[in-house]
């Protein structure tokens, strides 16, 4: 009997495999056509078929947003199922390349949550689709689609080739039981450090956030405007950072293990945080900390701060790939992520705590409604005081030659 | 005697308490909140963990059951390909052994994943990339040395000589392939299954890059919580990979057991 069980059990995976390794084979518009469609006949076209998402799958809560809130409304509104696969951004263009190089005209991926150095990476080698965004009513009809943030991304012009989809903004993030006075500034963040020994560190670049805190740190001491038009070259940008090169040297001895090790990635400084282990963390999500207390991850005595000079903040996107096979139903969930409904809703920060795109004064008095109704967690700042502390992130050309910089003089034995 | 049987002991338990200690620790993180030092046992205590892994939208479950029926059938190729390639090894001289031994072997030397940005474009070519049948293909390259080096030493312990009693009683080739070396190496073949089982169950980076994101295995969805630092669902994910693959070897262990109805094997 049990066996006979596990046998039709086999037969129905087997056949669920075979049904699911089946490519969709409607008759999908190629995209220059798509691009020259109206909006009610791409909704006709992406009627009924399967759209699917690839991006970072490591974090619950924007998993659960994207499988549960954005796959129910995509599929009542516009009968689309969505599909998330979790796949990190470098094997997301790895794939692609390859499928670039052997020409494959039909890929597997319809949406890719992309921004920074990988988008660079991906425009320059012609993997994306567009430029699309102009076809979006929501993005013409909500976003201030002249602000720098959309138009650029790490400096990088963004020329319709993704949608914003988030902002993001870096926060320090400290526990008030065991940090009297807050750091506002890299001077005071010394100081904190010296009286406090081994109590501080950041996660090494090029882990996504370790890198931008040290951005964050050079901007606070040299200020961020003379990198926006740097030329990506070593001597120059070593020239331009070497007062912060040498702060962070003056910072090593009193950092976790004196500075001569730091966390590889910024999941290990949470947890050493949450451990009690250091009593500063960061993260580029504001609304990470509130999250975390929420989960009981984090002590309820966590708050953030930002540096009075302003932090540095991005905005993250979503991109078409070249080859996607149903570019018609991706254009549809991207105009429906950017949405006020979905952008309020992604707000929420036990949902996710995104920072929304839309520009608040596009919006009516009942869509605004929805994101005042927002209650943001005790830890989280305000999102008008994170915008007057918000400053650009550098071209995108610049993190990885600072990256090697901080690399080759930063860790290791003090001499 | 009695002073060697407690350092026996000793050994034994020691060795048992060390791989039982991990095993509780994350088993204790998968229900913990948070657990910071210098508590002995954590104070907060929640279901976020296993109730994302059974939330259906999660799909953590159907994605397991594929999993295992991706490496099962890897598996079965595997010792299908194997046991007569390695019972040629063993008993057989040919020219250029020697060489194709070494060829086996490979890829316990060179990493697969040396050679995977390869495989992927011709795999793009011969349409089997974003396939089944594609990610299992690729999982026999890591998988068949294993089961060669295990099945082969059977085989050469065992030697032909069974066989040839079996010929001289008139048994067909497949009556003896059946009756006589099937039971003989079948400690062998459960020894190689449950390897390349395993294998073929932790694969992350030849799955992602073969499959595409369209196959998805188990440890793909894992890994990123695992990477990420969420050390209550990296707990959880940990937790039910540990306890499949046992579940898996364990029947395996019994169907064949079951089969052969013996316990005692003499060579091993």
């Amino acid at each position: 009997m049990i066996r006979r069980i596990a046998a039709s059990v086999m037969i129905l995976i087997l056949t669920m495999g075979i049904v699911g390794c089946q490519k969709q084979d409607g008759n999908q518009s190629s995209g220059q056509e798509l691009l020259e469609m109206d909006w009610e006949s791409i909704l006709e076209e992406a009627k009924g078929t399967t759209v699917t998402f690839y991006g970072y799958g490591g974090d619950e809560k924007t998993n659960n947003w994207i499988d549960t809130y954005v796959a129910k409304e995509l599929k009542e509104k516009y009968d689309i199922t969505l599909k998330r696969v979790g796949m990190n951004i470098d094997d997301i263009l790895n794939n692609l390349l390859n499928e670039k190089n052997m020409n494959v005209a039909k890929g597997n991926m319809d949406i890719v949550w992309i921004n920074g150095e990988n988008f660079f990476t991906a425009k320059e080698n012609d993997l994306l689709f567009g430029p699309f965004v102009d076809k979006l009513p929501n993005f013409k009809k909500y976003v201030d689609t002249a602000s720098e943030e959309v138009q650029f991304d790490f400096g990088y012009p963004v020329e319709g080739y993704e949608a914003p989809f988030g902002k993001a903004q870096f926060v320090m993030i400290y526990d008030s039981s065991k940090v009297d006075k807050v750091p506002r500034d890299h001077k005071e963040l010394l100081e904190f450090v010296k009286a406090n020994p081994g109590k501080f560190t950041y996660p090494a670049p090029p882990d996504f956030t370790g890198s931008a805190f040290v951005r964050n740190i050079i901007c606070d001491i040299v200020g961020y405007e003379q990198f926006m038009n740097m030329k990506a070259d070593e001597e120059v940008v070593r020239k331009a950072i070497q007062p912060a090169i040498d702060y962070f040297i003056s910072l090593k001895p009193y950092l976790w293990n004196e500075g001569k090790t730091y966390p590889a990635e910024s999941g290990l400084l949470d947890n050493m945080f949450a451990d009690g282990e250091v009593y500063m963390t960061m993260s580029y999500n504001p609304n990470e900390a509130s999250g975390k207390i929420n989960t009981g991850e984090y002590p309820a005595t966590t708050r953030t701060f930002v540096f009075d000079k302003g932090t540095i903040g991005n905005t993250h996107f979503l991109a078409i790939p070249f080859n996607a096979p149903n570019k018609a139903a991706a254009l549809v969930a991207i105009n429906f992520i950017l949405s006020p409904e979905a952008q309020a809703s992604k707000y929420v920060p036990e949902v996710w705590g995104d920072l929304p795109v839309v520009d608040y004064d596009k919006l009516n008095d009942e869509e605004r409604s929805l994101f005042d109704s927002v209650e943001l967690g005790e830890a989280t700042i305000p999102q008008n005081i994170l915008l007057e502390h918000r400053i650009p992130e550098m071209p995108a050309d610049l993190v990885p030659i600072i990256e090697k910089i901080w690399m080759e003089n930063v860790p290791g034995e003090s001499d | 005697m009695a002073r060697k049987g407690i350092v026996f002991r000793i050994i034994t338990y020691a060795a048992a308490f060390l791989l039982a200690v991990p095993l509780l620790v994350i088993l204790v993180w998968s229900f913990a909140n948070n657990w910071p030092w210098p508590l002995v046992f954590p104070k907060e205590f929640g279901l976020r963990g296993w109730e994302y892994f059974f939330s259906p939208t999660s799909n953590s479950i159907s994605i397991l059951l594929y999993s295992i029926l991706l490496s099962l059938t890897v598996t079965l190729i595997t010792l299908l390909v194997t046991i007569p390639a390695s019972r040629a090894l063993a008993l057989y001289e040919f020219k250029g052994k020697k060489l194709v031994e070494i060829l086996i072997l490979a890829p316990l030397i060179v990493s697969p994943v040396a050679v995977a940005m390869g495989i992927h474009q011709l795999f793009i070519k011969l349409r089997l990339a974003n396939t089944f049948f594609g990610v299992v293909l690729v999982h026999l390259i890591p998988c068949i040395p294993y089961s060669v080096r295990i099945l082969k030493n059977i085989f050469e312990s065992v030697g032909d000589k069974f066989q040839m009693q079996g010929k001289v009683l008139g048994a067909s080739p497949i009556q003896n392939f059946i009756y006589v070396n099937l039971p003989i190496i079948s400690p062998g073949i459960l020894s190689a299954a449950s390897l390349v089982f395993t294998v073929s169950f932790s694969q992350y980076f030849l799955t992602f890059l073969i499959g595409g994101g369209r196959i998805i295995t188990y440890p793909m969805i894992m890994f990123p919580f695992v990477q990420s630092g969420d050390r209550m669902l990296a707990s959880v994910y940990s937790i039910v990979f540990i306890l499949a693959s046992l579940i898996c070897l364990r029947s395996m262990d019994r169907l064949l057991k079951k089969y052969y109805k013996r316990g005692d094997y003499f060579y091993l």
